[in-house]
């Protein structure tokens, strides 16, 4: 019977000397494929770790899968794939053995680990380069790596701090593209922590902001896009000028941005009134992203709250 | 793009259990360990002492054999060698419960501190690869955030010392035993050196957990591959060094070694003293030469200064626990 909430904290604080790096964390997340935002040092990964119990809960609890994080950390850790940010392979080792022990280490036997490290090697589309050694890999490649001893043993659900850091642009697209796959096609819960908002807001469906070791929001992407509504970005082949024209008529404001894209500030609740103007232009777009920057005025928002609160 | 199948599985075996986990830990430490060309040639010379040492134990049961090709090369010999190697055979005929007890707790005492050194050497090889490498490379975390928890990584990665000393020491010392008595042409042989294979496994076993535990201090005082084997080398040679020195002005300074230590517990597992004094007493021809022993040497070996060594090597232990603590934590 699949659980209703993937993570449950309640008062969850961690300590460091005098730095309170999570203070009181309240949260029940159910699964999906979640967003963790924050700026730099905002407790993103303390709070990754604390529940992969990684470093130990200064007070509060914890649940991940249902189960208590202080006692049943070998149990949870069976059902949790994580991919931490900084390089940590075992030096020395060739990548498919790699995988293989870690399988290992999550109690799968030899001959299933070996076999299952191949098939997630193949997954993350590592083709012969899995038989050299990880110290001789890209970047790109350890972060496949990365992704690949996380899932090697079935999770439940997958953590993965900063999957993109120090990937070109398509590196981050395919890595982007497996993370998302992982929730939508296979079932399995991700939790993406990142302080690109790109990267969140492409694959993750709900999302919690954190700063300063507090949550400042806990919400849908499409709740939070819904807030912030009136403005879209259009994309069209020709007839640009146009376009920009016809909106300044009807006093809506719009700017062409540097990639091409159109942004229209329309300002109603519904993208109605731009889709008929654009039937009466006779003007196909190639597509229209409705609220656009609206993860980033939520970001920004909470953060200029969090500030002035402290 | 992989012409197979490439998607994602799910699989829904069941998980082994948790002494797996940690054997998995050291096999892999162990495997890591023997690539090491170094570490590989001594396990193999340890083990061509063994078979030395094997048919050593096997021409010494072979002049129990009036016929054996041995006595007649004796006999061929002199004969004065042939009456002697009678004597003996008579002599170990009448009395296999001294001479063999006797002659294999002898041998194997100094069996037993001939390979030590092997095994100090072959974990100084080893000791980038016990906790080292994992402190510098920060995969301490891959483990944590696995099915296994601190305690079971130290666990597998002491596994993988005591494995190391097992391959060059205690391995060897036990397959002697084995095949030395198989090849023997009595197999009473077993039961008269059953004292000499407990003394071994005592002393072997207490010795494992002391180089184990005491290896994984060494290796996680650094993050450092060098420093770390270069520690472990500096104090056993320091020990050695000082040993001598420290007898004659401050015999409490020989406890800081902790080879002296484990020399200390083998005097006292294996009993040498007694078993010098028995030959010295019961053993034709050989017994006269042992009388050339000195009284005190014998006494030295039969009063070991177990009490102080234990004592040294519990502390050695702890503190290498409390490094061990200190330094081994997910980043």
């Amino acid at each position: 019977m699949p659980i209703p909430f993937v993570i449950e904290t309640e008062s969850l604080s961690k300590v460091y000397g005098r730095q309170r790096a999570l203070d009181g964390v309240n949260l029940r997340v159910a699964p999906g494929a979640i967003g963790l935002l924050g700026p730099n040092g905002a407790g993103k990964s303390t709070f990754m770790k604390c529940l992969l119990q990684l470093h130990p809960i200064t007070s509060g609890s914890a649940k991940l899968l249902g189960r208590e994080v202080g006692t049943e950390g070998r149990e949870i850790r069976k059902r949790v794939g994580y991919t931490p940010e900084q390089d940590c392979h075992i030096p020395g080792m060739v990548g498919c053995e790699y995988v293989t022990y870690c399988a290992q280490l999550c109690g799968l036997p030899f001959q299933v680990a070996r076999q299952r490290a191949h098939e997630m090697l193949d997954f993350v589309g590592m083709a012969q380069e899995r038989y050299r050694k990880i110290d001789t890999y890209s970047t790109g490649m350890k972060q496949r790596l990365k992704l690949a001893q996380a899932i090697v043993h079935d999770p439940e659900i997958v953590f993965l701090d900063e999957p993109t850091n120090g990937l070109d642009p398509k590196g981050q697209a395919q890595i982007l593209e497996l993370v998302e796959s992982l929730w939508r096609t296979y079932g399995i819960t991700v939790v993406v922590s990142s302080h690109l908002l790109h990267d969140v807001d492409r694959i993750c469906q709900q999302i919690i902001i954190i700063a300063r070791g507090r949550v400042l929001v806990h919400d849908s992407l499409e709740n939070l896009k819904s807030r912030k509504r009136g403005a879209a970005e259009v994309v069209v082949a020709s007839r640009h000028e146009e376009l920009r024209l016809a909106c300044e008529r009807r006093q809506w404001g719009c700017h062409l941005l540097p990639n091409g894209h159109l942004n229209i500030e329309h300002k109603a609740s519904s993208l109605n009134p731009l889709i008929s103007l654009l039937h009466d232009m006779k003007l196909s777009p190639l597509e229209i992203i409705p609220s656009p920057n609206a993860l980033e005025e939520t970001f920004v928002q909470a953060l200029e709250l969090s500030h002035a609160a402290a | 793009m992989p012409l197979h199948d490439a998607s994602y599985k799910h699989w829904e075996g069941v998980h082994l259990g948790l002494w797996h986990r940690r054997f998995a830990i050291a096999e892999n430490g162990l495997t890591s360990c023997l690539q090491n060309r170094s570490i590989k040639h001594l396990v193999v010379i340890c083990w061509v002492t063994a078979l030395l040492a094997s048919a050593i134990l096997f021409m010494a049961g072979q002049l129990l054999v009036a016929d054996s090709l041995i006595v007649q090369w004796v006999g061929n010999l002199s004969l004065e060698l042939q009456a002697f190697a009678g004597m003996l055979t008579k002599w170990l005929e009448d009395h296999p419960e001294i001479s063999v007890r006797t002659t294999q707790n002898v041998l194997f005492y100094y069996y037993s501190i001939a390979l030590m050194p092997m095994s100090i050497f072959s974990l100084g090889m080893a000791m980038p690869l016990l906790l080292t490498r994992d402190l510098a490379s920060n995969s301490i975390i891959i483990y944590s955030s696995k099915a296994v928890n601190l305690f079971d990584y130290l666990v597998g990665k002491f596994c993988t010392a005591c494995g190391l000393v097992f391959l060059s020491w205690l391995g060897p010392l036990c397959a002697t035993w084995f095949f030395g008595n198989l090849l023997s042409p009595d197999w009473r042989f077993f039961w008269h050196s059953r004292a000499a294979l407990a003394h071994v496994m005592v002393y072997g076993l207490a010795s494992m957990l002391v180089l184990g535990m005491l290896s994984l201090g060494i290796s996680a005082t650094s993050s450092k591959e060098k420093s770390t084997s270069f520690y472990w080398f500096l104090w056993w040679i320091l020990g050695a060094v000082l040993t001598p020195i420290a007898t004659k002005t401050q015999p409490w300074l020989r406890h800081l070694s902790f080879s002296f230590n484990l020399d200390q517990l083998a005097m006292a597992v294996f009993r040498v003293g007694d078993d010098i004094k028995v030959a010295q007493d019961n053993i034709p021809i050989l017994g006269d030469m042992l009388r050339q022993v000195s009284a005190r040497t014998i006494a030295n070996m039969s009063s070991p200064e177990i009490g102080n060594s234990v004592l040294a090597l519990a502390l050695m232990i702890g503190a290498a626990a409390w490094i061990v603590a200190k330094r081994v934590k997910p980043e």
